[in-house]
């Protein structure tokens, strides 16, 4: 198994390359100018799982470039979609209250031709179920995580498939913000790699009321310790720094009146 | 000779008098227009269909298309000299004669822009019609055109879907999967809605929220029934429908819950008590023992 996954990686011809990450076992090949890729999760994979090959059961995707390159590029990104974030424990914010908390988020791993830059897959290095943000109406696609929205992370096993992102909540309404859950826009979030570990930069969540937009803004601030010359991954979207959207509220009380 | 003197005359008559002149500039203006008119509907179509829905995109083709079309006839009627006013004045006495016998196709495209206006489904939507469930191909002046999932093409007239309920199946982005769940008297009821979590939780297809939901139904002859409610993108719905259940069975055998069939319980009296077993006739045998 080779420990060292992330950066530019040369496929010996015929030579399989293993590596695991996070509940991902990864399997990468060059044959016959393609690159070769199989990969499978821990629940899914049962009994030894081997280096030189996958189990049976796990199905290899080829690949055919021009440029016919076994020089491959693995990236660590955010999820494709924005995270319901639900606190393990409900915290709940005065008003007039700024408050920072870390939320680790599984990340993705995206792999592409390093000479081009061209992409060939993405996938989880968690499996992450999905749920609605909004109403049975309108909304948004997202997946679902928990976190224990920490204040302090001295205390936290360290995890290498996980980005670390401080969030500046500001509750600027009237009323008392539920930190129970809230939807994480990543998608305009940059990863950061100090010591082998991932860190975002910081979002900052301004709460106006239960009926208002919250704003979500893009401070770019990185965590104390970090340059910006550890940037690894840039963002996905790069369009806003800043945007007024829905975080907090949810409107599900329907399906549950109207069971059937 | 003279045959053909008096060819040549009347040839050159006919562009002395510009005869051929106008026919040569109505079959240009026809050559010019319809190429730009169907360009246009294609440009039209594209935008639309871009910025708004394939819906808008098709509508907005047949409105420059058609547009176009009384413009050129128009013109090419004014070229040939021919006035519009006995002909409209004959079209007011046709349209009644018309109107008389052609009640059912104004009623349909008087119900098609009812459902333009109402917009109850768009291009694309799945719908279901009476018995009938497809994609909508289009939506036009007198019909709405249905592809179905085994591939036939339905036609129906605009005036049947404004007097029938049509349900529209894609309109909202989640839908919920209802399925009855029926386990055995016997099981306890706490741990078969574990399971039930634990298969909604696990499958790839649901939805963590709006959560999955139980409800205990009913007593029902043969078994306590279940309602098992389940949200998905609409897209997905067909794929939750398939593995969700599947997944229930698998998880009730791996589990030991039984799914009972109906069954009737006999009791002569009393359920503790056993049913009286009277053997009539000296001479009986045992089953088999004939045969034997």
């Amino acid at each position: 198994m080779d420990n060292e996954i992330w950066g530019e990686i040369l496929l010996k011809d015929g030579q399989t390359r293993y590596f695991t990450v996070g509940d991902l076992h990864l399997w990468l090949r060059f044959r016959d100018e393609e690159v070769w890729i199989a990969h499978g999760y821990k629940d899914e994979l049962k009994g030894k799982i081997k280096a030189e090959n996958p189990p049976p059961k796990v199905e290899w995707s080829r690949w055919a470039d021009k440029s016919v390159s076994s020089d491959i590029r693995i990236q660590p990104i955010f999820p494709d979609l924005p995270l319901v974030v639900n606190s393990e424990y409900s915290l709940k914010i005065s008003p007039n209250t700024q408050i920072r908390i870390f939320s680790r988020i599984p990340i993705w791993v995206r792999i592409s031709l390093a000479n081009n830059d061209y992409q060939l897959i993405e996938m989880p290095t968690v499996k992450l179920s999905r749920t609605w943000f909004g109403t049975p109406i309108e909304g948004e696609l997202c997946y679902y995580a928990t976190t224990k929205a920490r204040r302090d992370l001295s205390k936290a096993d360290k995890k290498s498939y996980v980005v670390t992102c401080p969030i500046l909540v500001t509750n600027k309404s009237t009323e008392e913000l539920n930190f129970e859950r809230f939807c994480f826009r990543v998608e305009r979030l940059s990863i950061y790699e100090q010591n082998g570990y991932f860190w975002a930069d910081e979002t900052r969540i301004i709460y106006h009321g239960a009926d208002l937009n919250s704003d979500v803004i893009m401070t770019g601030n990185l965590p104390a310790g970090i340059e910006k010359k550890q940037l690894l991954t840039p963002p996905r979207k790069q369009i806003k720094k800043s945007l007024a959207t829905r975080t907090f509220k949810r409107l599900f009380e329907d399906t549950q009146i109207f069971g059937r | 000779m003279g045959l053909f003197q008096h060819f040549i005359s009347e040839i050159s008559s006919y562009f002395a008098d510009g005869t051929f002149k106008l026919i040569l500039k109505v079959a240009l203006i026809i050559i010019v227009t319809i190429p730009v008119l169907l360009l246009l509907r294609g440009w039209a179509r594209r935008f639309f269909t871009k910025k708004y829905a394939p819906h808008y995109g098709m509508l907005a083709g047949k409105l420059i298309f058609y547009s176009g079309l009384v413009i050129l006839i128009i013109t090419v009627m004014g070229q040939l000299g021919i006035s519009l006013a006995p002909l409209l004045g004959a079209a007011g006495i046709v349209g009644i004669a018309l109107g008389f016998a052609s009640q059912t196709s104004v009623s349909n495209i008087i119900s098609g822009l009812f459902l333009i206006a109402e917009q109850p489904f768009k291009v694309d939507d799945i719908i279901t019609i009476n018995n009938t469930t497809g994609v909508v191909l289009s939506i036009d002046i007198l019909s709405v055109k249905l592809r179905t999932f085994d591939n036939q093409f339905v036609r129906i007239p605009n005036e049947m879907i404004i007097k029938t309920e049509v349900t529209n199946v894609t309109r909202f982005p989640i839908r919920r999967f209802n399925a009855q769940i029926s386990v055995a008297y016997k099981e306890d009821i706490g741990r078969v809605r574990e399971l039930l979590m634990d298969v909604a939780e696990k499958n790839q297809y649901s939805l963590s929220e709006p959560e999955p939901l139980i409800i205990f139904d009913a007593f029902g002859a043969s078994s306590i029934d279940l309602l098992f409610l389940v949200w998905a993108p609409s897209k997905e719905y067909i794929l939750l429908k398939n593995t969700i259940q599947e997944e229930v069975k698998a998880k009730f055998d791996e589990e030991g819950i039984e799914i009972p069939f109906p069954h009737v319980s006999l009791y002569s009296g009393s359920a503790s008590k056993p049913i009286a077993v009277e053997m009539i006739g000296k001479d009986h045998k045992k089953a088999g023992d004939e045969e034997a």
